[in-house]
């Protein structure tokens, strides 16, 4: 009975494991008696835990919350715009749009924190990746179609950076290239979008999230993790050799 | 009522029973757990622009665990004693109720008992039936760090449930 037995047997009870992994830890969770009790202990808690009753918000709760959303100023709603501009009309709406928001731009000490906001938003939702692929053939065409943006894509799996994917996301209501890697359990973005001449925050972290930003050729980069310290200064000197 | 009024009302305020759950659980307090729902409600709807659609549910439990977390560490020195006060009502038998009430009230004591680490995505694997995937963006740690402390977690309770049963209490 290992460690990686149970966790494996816990990620099968959890729901987590499918098709041939799911049959493989059934297999095991047949012969291992560690397992077994883990199993039993683990479900007699579940069943307890969902038959409890669950706290309710009190109704003087509800209306403070409501109370104090009305002392909330109404503020021009950029987002709401943007699902207008975007809605129907598609890209070359977006587009126009964007011209406009360029005279908007967000405040230095704002980026760090809305880079990570983005980055966190993407694993919460399981969104991170929209074009999987390891190969930067794949990956720097489909970016330059769907953002706009010709960025240096490169796979940095022999330096332990695994390249998985892109996507377009949205930083400070800009439109961003977003290079997906994986260092082991974690995930690094890479985004990058067009140097309108703005200065950029320095090294910092946001929501446990660790941020480097840099400017090479005519983009700005930001990196994104929660590696630790030297596996993130190992990724960003890698990202910033990165030629076309 | 302007627009991302409504919109924040259609999308994040049905979860507010899921966010003061959480709070409740993770703060043990019932006045702690208001506010810090009312601090997350609030940071919530003026970071609204910034949520891109996808599980508002669990991008305001972010929320909730952060301004927990930023609030935490006052209460948590104050310790903690109004444990089972506002449950929602038990069911209708009186008998059976006091028994489950009996149980529940071991139950919550075991679970906190839990280091918070530990507490954090017990709750929110079991209790609001997040996957790992979902608990490792809200808690903002790797995957395999919400799989082994669950485990603990789940391992730690069993140790407390056999403790309770040897003092037979």
């Amino acid at each position: 009975m290992s460690t990686e037995h149970l966790l494996n047997t816990q990620s099968y009870l959890d729901g987590e494991l499918s098709g041939a992994e799911a049959a493989e830890a059934e297999r095991h969770l047949q012969t291992c008696e560690e397992c077994q009790a883990f199993a039993t202990g683990a479900a007699e808690l579940s069943d307890a835990l969902r038959r409890a009753p669950r706290y309710t918000a009190p109704a003087q709760l509800r209306a403070a919350v409501l109370a104090r959303l009305d002392k909330e100023p109404v503020a021009f709603s950029r987002r709401s715009f943007w699902i207008g501009a975007g809605s129907g009309a598609g890209l070359s709406a977006l587009a126009a749009g964007f011209a406009f928001l360029a005279l908007l731009p967000p405040s230095i000490a704002t980026l760090t924190q809305s880079v990570a906001d983005v980055h966190a938003q993407a694993l919460v939702s399981g969104k991170t990746i929209m074009v999987a692929s390891s190969n930067h053939h794949t990956v720097k065409p489909w970016l330059a179609a769907h953002a706009g943006l010709s960025p240096p894509v490169t796979d940095f799996a022999a330096e332990g950076f695994k390249l998985t994917g892109g996507r377009v996301d949205e930083v400070a209501g800009r439109p961003a290239a977003v290079m997906v890697y994986a260092h082991g359990n974690h995930e690094v973005d890479l985004f990058a979008w067009p140097d309108r001449g703005a200065d950029l925050p320095g090294t910092g972290m946001a929501h446990g999230f660790r941020v480097a930003f840099w400017k090479a050729g005519d983009l700005d980069f930001a990196a994104v993790s929660d590696m630790d310290q030297a596996a993130f200064q190992k990724f960003v000197a890698l990202a910033k050799a990165q030629r076309e | 009522m302007d627009d991302r009024r409504r919109r924040f009302e259609a999308q994040a305020l049905p979860h507010l029973d899921a966010a003061y759950n959480l709070a409740r659980w993770l703060s043990r307090s019932p006045t702690d757990a208001d506010d810090i729902v009312q601090d997350a409600m609030l940071r919530a709807f003026r970071a609204f622009d910034g949520f891109r659609g996808g599980d508002a549910k669990a991008w305001l439990l972010t929320i909730v665990r952060n301004c927990w977390l930023s609030a935490g560490s006052a209460s948590r020195r104050r310790g903690h004693t109004e444990l089972d006060e506002g449950l929602a009502d038990a069911g209708p038998d009186p008998e059976e109720s006091a028994i489950q009430a009996g149980h529940q009230r071991r139950l919550n004591a075991m679970i906190a008992r839990l280091p918070d680490d530990f507490r954090e995505v017990l709750i929110l694997r079991e209790i609001e039936d997040m996957s790992y995937r979902e608990i490792a963006g809200v808690t903002g740690v790797p995957m395999g760090t919400v799989m082994s402390r669950l485990a603990r977690a789940r391992a730690l309770l069993r140790e407390f449930a056999q403790e309770s049963v040897k003092e037979g209490s």
